[in-house]
């Protein structure tokens, strides 16, 4: 191991424990902290629009959704396209209850933190489920299997009137400690809510990474066989990953619900779940970093396109239907770029970006 | 002794100084009185000039709305020229000084149908202090209902969903509801109806939009309505409907009511076409009478069916640019004027544009002329207060807009027409509609 704690340019460990430390150097720890203290205190004195702050919520929550779909599909190379689906029974866990009880009941708007997590813990359950088909499917077939969820769950939601067929089912104002949480506090309260909940899940998933169940999933994924004979159960750990999946996708929906005071089926629905997906492949699959880019990248991008689809609508005839067209367009393209270019996604570009910071001023 | 001299010395010195400090501030004293009344003659004349101003603004102000709607994807058709009316209505406000030196920014954003990126468009419109806010969508008018209240903004829907005003105080329909509609269409299909029960087909839109009505008329029928709903189809994007109506013949249906936009009617229209079922006149035994509610027909439905439209009857509150008249002639010199296309300018989807951002600007010159600050309670209140002889008459519509309190549906007067050589002719008079309790 480096004898300097702060500036290890290579790598120089002598036991695997050493490997698997969350931070390699002082350095990072520090840059990460410093990172942290930037996330919190920004808000207190950038001046940021409702707009804004909703996108970063919005941005915020997909990394949360992502980082389960990472796990389920770059840790434990399981695909899944209906991912929405797992972060809708999240939001319509939350949503029941409010149809049930009320929207502004107690349990919704001062047990709120309860909530979410009872939201992660109706996911995961959802999602074991769901994986069962895992055990016996793989590839193509597991998605197919995971695409007639979705399936299903469209249409109970879009159905039943218990769900109120689809239309949103609206959630009260939560309480805080200083009281309710009012309109022009509710993006910042929300910002900070899931702030926290994104880092705690983000170190966990680091964690689990390093712990045999974290390895069991990539192994599992590098090869079944081989793990079943190191003694490891590929399909409990798949029905394992899928249920942490849905976990993650639950506490995602249910700050979506939060959020948007509210559940509505056409925030869960199919195009939303290729979008996930095209996150996670974007971000980089298989890394813990490229749950955080990939989203970012998207959301962005996607309000970019809508920008430009609104400058050509206003430029061009109705008859030539160019903007409604530029949006998947620019939504393939890229996914396609991708996979063609930089399949291990922008992750990768950090990486590089990171390697070559830790060598400088030397090239080699 | 020495001790008292000096203290009787200092005394006179101090009673002296003193005379003459006293003598010195009764100079100043009077100079103090008259800047005293020179300023109490400054303040009143600014407090004159200040009562003026706020009587009189003389600063130009601008006034902005904001409208959100789906320029893009699902419904596009209906949400493009809806959009450009407003676009166009504003400039032309302000081109004419309507507001006088004021000024309207009309911001216009596209939501593709999607109700997260209309409440994103609202945070939008609400961080640049909107006074009036113009809706698309019925899921998002009703997700966001609670919005509206909390920001006690008066907001104009293009969703007919009764609905809507269940959720919000502050929202407002330009005409009757989808359910007063349907119940319109339903009555009149009863009424003229020659022979048993009429068995009835509804074809609606996958959405809350199109399911508005459905309740209504099944309790409707409950209640008493003498007609048989057999089926309620929600559309996907099919290319043609043969299957479909050759099960609604096998059923004996007869009539179809329609609760969508027109692309799928059309398409559904040609099907029909194709096997020829579709009914020569109205109810003809054997064949299909289609019906369809305000967003399932009109001059849009001409241009996408063609032929097929034959015999087709719609219910709107609008008036249409088929129709010589003062509004049809208005809208056309208002299109022509920014340089529209014919088939925007004559549909009645840019009717239902110009219909809502003119009660926006109409609540706008009515609290100006109040002398009332222009403020979203302001404008809420305007809206409140035009019914009765304060009724608007925008006439792009066959009856005033009013509302009140307890009448937030803006047209009360309904209209039927019916497709006649390509072209949708009224059918009878207008009328008021009052769904049965």
């Amino acid at each position: 191991m480096s004898q300097n704690r702060w500036l290890a340019t290579g790598n120089f460990f002598t036991s695997y424990k050493q490997e698997q430390r969350i931070f390699l150097t002082h350095l990072d720890r520090l840059v990460f902290i410093c990172f942290l203290v930037v996330l919190f205190v920004w808000p207190l004195f950038l001046e940021v629009g409702n707009k804004y702050m909703l996108v970063i919520d919005n941005i915020l929550i997909a990394i949360v959704a992502i980082l389960g779909l990472n796990l389920l599909t770059g840790f434990a190379g399981l695909i899944s396209i209906g991912h929405a689906a797992f972060v809708g029974v999240g939001a319509y866990t939350v949503a029941s209850f409010a149809r049930v009880l009320g929207d502004s009941h107690v349990l919704i708007t001062h047990a709120w933190p309860l909530m979410i997590l009872m939201a992660g813990g109706v996911g995961a359950v959802v999602g074991a489920i769901v994986g069962l088909p895992a055990m016996r499917l793989k590839h193509l077939y597991l998605v197919i299997a995971t695409l007639s969820f979705q399936m299903i769950f469209q249409w109970t939601i879009n159905f039943m009137s218990f769900f109120n067929q689809g239309q949103t089912i609206s959630i009260g104002r939560v309480f805080w400690f200083t009281g309710k949480v009012v309109r022009n506090q509710h993006y910042f309260f929300w910002y900070y809510v899931i702030l926290v909940i994104l880092i705690i899940l983000g170190l966990a998933v680091r964690n689990l990474l390093r712990t045999r169940y974290g390895r069991c999933l990539v192994a599992v994924r590098d090869n079944d066989r081989a793990a079943d004979a190191m003694g490891m159960h590929p399909g409990l750990t798949k029905v394992y990953a899928f249920a942490m999946s849905g976990f993650f996708a639950g506490v995602a929906g249910a700050l979506h619900a939060y959020l948007f005071r509210g559940a509505g089926f056409e925030s869960f629905t199919l195009h939303q779940s290729i979008s996930y997906l095209a996150m996670a492949i974007v971000g980089g699959l298989g890394t813990l970093v490229g749950s955080f880019f990939g989203p970012m990248a998207i959301i962005m991008l996607d309000l970019q396109v809508e920008n430009l689809s609104e400058f050509f609508k206003h430029q061009f005839s109705a008859a030539l239907d160019l903007a409604t067209a530029l949006r998947p367009l620019t939504f393939g393209l890229v996914i396609v770029l991708f996979l063609m270019f930089e399949p291990r996604g922008i992750a990768n570009w950090w990486r590089i970006l990171r390697t070559y910071l830790k060598l400088w001023p030397f090239r080699y | 002794m020495n001790m008292s001299k000096k203290l009787l010395s200092v005394t006179v010195v101090i009673c002296l100084a003193l005379f003459v400090f006293a003598c010195g501030e009764g100079e100043k004293i009077a100079e103090l009185e008259k800047k005293i009344e020179q300023l109490s003659a400054e303040k009143a004349d600014l407090e004159k000039t200040a009562a003026e101003a706020v009587d009189k603004p003389t600063a130009a102000q601008t006034y902005k709305i904001g409208f959100s709607g789906a320029l893009t994807g699902t419904t596009s058709d209906v949400g493009v020229p809806y959009s450009k009316a407003i676009e166009d209505y504003c400039r032309y406000v302000n081109d004419e000084k309507m507001l006088g030196d004021d000024k309207l920014e009309c911001m216009i954003r596209d939501d593709g149908y999607e109700t997260e990126k209309t409440k994103r468009n609202f945070e939008d419109y609400m961080d640049e202090g909107i006074v009036f806010y113009l809706n698309y969508s019925t899921g998002s008018s009703m997700a966001m209902g609670k919005d509206f209240d909390e920001e006690k903004i008066p907001t104009i829907t293009a969703s007919y969903h009764a609905g809507n005003l269940d959720v919000s105080n502050y929202a407002f329909l330009p005409i009757v509801s989808y359910t007063s509609q349907a119940l319109a269409l339903a009555d009149y299909l009863v009424a003229n109806h020659k022979g048993d029960t009429p068995k009835v087909a509804m074809f609606i839109h996958p959405s809350a939009f199109g399911r508005a009505p459905v309740e209504d008329l099944k309790k409707a029928i409950a209640g008493g309505l003498k007609m048989d709903l057999v089926e309620v189809v929600e559309h996907g994007k099919d290319l043609d409907n043969t299957a479909m109506l050759q099960r609604w013949m096998n059923k004996k249906v007869q009539y179809v009511i329609c609760q969508t936009v027109q692309p799928p009617v059309a398409t559904m229209l040609k099907s029909a076409q194709g096997l020829g079922v579709i009914a020569g006149s109205y109810g003809e035994e054997g064949k299909l009478t289609f019906l369809g509610l305000h967003y399932a027909g009109g001059p849009d439905l001409v241009a996408l069916a063609g032929s097929a439209v034959e015999g087709f009857f719609w219910t709107t509150s609008y008036r249409l640019m088929t129709e010589k008249g003062p509004g049809g002639d208005a809208q056309l010199a208002l299109a022509k004027r920014y340089g529209r296309d014919d088939a925007t300018a004559n549909s009645q989807n840019y009717t239902n544009g110009v219909q809502v951002i003119q009660i926006a600007v109409e609540t706008i010159i009515r609290a100006k002329a109040k002398g009332k600050k222009i403020t979203r309670q302001a404008l809420y209140e305007e809206m409140l207060a035009m019914n009765g002889y304060n009724a608007y008459n925008s006439l792009t519509t066959v009856g005033p807009v009013s509302y009140s309190k307890t009448d937030r549906q803006g047209v009360d007067m309904l209209q039927l027409y019916r497709a006649q050589g390509d072209v949708f002719r009224p059918v009878g008079a207008p009328f008021a509609f009052t769904p049965a309790k």
